[in-house]
């Protein structure tokens, strides 16, 4: 069987190293981008199974612009999303101010992420 | 031309002919009313820097014209001009917001000056409340900011250290997992004391406390009992609360409130010994509600008492197991002091430890 392909947009190289390591370790294809731009640009190329974006990157909404991106492109319409965050994420984007109309992802997590946690959510959302 | 509008509102026509010519020729752009009602409207359509107005007219009093435009316009300077030269109204104005005052009769030359004092207070008052508020927006970047980039470097070696339970984990002998593990524990240590130090920063904000609501004390002490029963059940301490059924209310926020409840009761269960127990109460007089928290734990010399609110003190020779932040007891410290309320520590060794918090009704 084909290995599911899991997109992870994040600014820090360290942190999609090490995210990497992980998301490999479950059996994924993992692709790696380090902006926005870059990040949306893949999402078209490889038509990834699940995108993993980092909500502050160069700017403090720069994750959710290209969520907003993704979420009104034709391809990106339906791909299920994970928005991770070093901020504390009481219930979705509490404690930051988001920007008018927020689009929806499937899940938002804190960062750091337990190995196990990510594991089980990916594969929840790939199931 | 200058660009700042005066409004004169007084029911003498003589006054108001008179100041009007005055500061007009001073360049200032001038409307009058001859009566509050009036005052009240021109001073909404045009927006006046600073405002005359007379006491004693008919129809609205004066100084109720004077509160009303004080609310509606911001950074408006008003002088109330007096006719009875009585010194207590002229102090009851300047109580209500007046900067100054006029008695009757007065010179064109004393009008200049007031105009002119008025008009520099104004200037002032703008601008250092542009500053105070160019600093908070600073702080509270700055805030942010340091908080991003101290957790940005921390999080990514949290995740190197998960991805190393992943990759290896199976191949790993149990002494390095241990390993990994203790240093996990300490980066997360290291982590909540960047969280307690930024929780300590946000309180000295203005925008702090802003959200007081009236609460009631012993709701938010058993959901923090709640919330701390299981780590109590946990470490085999028993967790009792004795409380008035109609403990009166007292002005704060909430969130911070229960956070500083938690803490304390997590700091007793840390240094409880198994089959201890924590015994709360709360007690109230005229002026104050209070919050005693007493726990059967080894107690703390006197002569470190006075010092347990100060960030990083440790009591030496106290269980390393349970090392905190030393923050948590600093924390509630600066919530109470934004409280006006109190926190004291009593405690005899070998018996237990008290520490009450003492809120103003």
């Amino acid at each position: 069987m084909e290995k599911k392909k899991i997109l992870l947009i994040d600014d820090d190289r360290d942190f999609l190293a090490a995210t990497q390591l992980i998301l490999k370790s479950g059996g994924y294809e993992v692709f790696l981008a380090e902006n926005g731009k870059s990040g949306l640009e893949q999402a078209k190329a490889i038509a990834p199974d699940l995108i993993i974006v980092d909500m502050m990157m160069e700017t403090w909404s720069e994750g959710f612009d290209v969520v907003s991106k993704l979420r009104t492109s034709e391809s990106g319409k339906k791909i299920p999303l994970i928005m991770l965050s070093a901020v504390d994420l009481n219930g979705p984007y509490s404690s930051f101010e988001a920007p008018e109309g927020v689009p929806s992802v499937d899940l938002a997590l804190n960062k750091p992420i337990s190995a196990e946690d990510l594991l089980k959510y990916t594969g929840q959302l790939l199931a | 031309m200058k660009e700042e509008i005066i409004l004169i509102i007084d029911d003498d026509a003589s006054i108001r002919d008179g100041c009007n010519q005055t500061l007009k020729r001073e360049g200032y752009t001038v409307f009058t009313a001859a009566q509050g009602a009036q005052g009240i409207k021109t001073a909404r359509e045009v927006r006046p820097c600073m405002a005359f107005i007379d006491l004693k007219m008919p129809g609205i009093p004066g100084d109720e014209v004077l509160n009303i435009i004080s609310e509606d316009i911001p950074d408006i300077v008003l002088v109330v001009i007096t006719g009875y030269a009585s010194i207590i109204s002229a102090v009851e104005s300047m109580k209500k917001g007046a900067y100054d005052y006029l008695p009757k009769p007065f010179t064109p030359d004393q009008l200049r000056a007031v105009t002119r004092r008025g008009l520099e207070h104004r200037g002032l008052r703008i601008q250092a409340r542009k500053l105070k508020e160019e600093r908070d927006r600073m702080e509270r970047g700055f805030i942010t900011f340091v908080s991003h980039e101290m957790r940005s470097p921390l999080v990514t070696v949290q995740q190197y250290m998960e991805a190393l339970k992943a990759v290896a984990g199976d191949s790993l002998g149990d002494d390095v997992l241990d390993i990994a593990q203790r240093s996990s524990k300490r980066i997360q240590g290291l982590q909540d004391m960047i969280e307690h130090w930024l929780d300590i920063s946000r309180i000295g904000g203005d925008s702090f406390l802003k959200d007081r609501a009236s609460l009631d004390l012993s709701s938010i002490m058993h959901n923090s009992i709640e919330e701390m029963r299981l780590l109590c059940e946990k470490r085999g301490i028993s967790v009792t609360y004795d409380t008035h059924d109609s403990l009166p209310a007292v002005m704060g926020d909430e969130a911070s409130i229960l956070r500083v409840f938690v803490n304390i009761i997590g700091n007793a269960s840390k240094y409880t010994p198994r089959e201890g127990r924590i015994s709360i109460r709360d007690e109230y007089d005229d002026y104050y509600v209070s919050m005693h928290i007493s726990d059967t734990g080894s107690g703390i010399p006197e002569d470190h008492l006075a010092f347990l609110f100060e960030p990083f003190y440790q009591v030496k020779g106290r269980q390393q197991e349970y090392r905190g932040s030393g923050l948590g007891l600093t924390f509630c410290k600066r919530i109470m002091d934004a409280h006006k309320g109190r926190i004291e520590a009593s405690s005899e060794q070998g018996k237990g430890t008290t520490f009450s918090l003492r809120f103003p009704r």
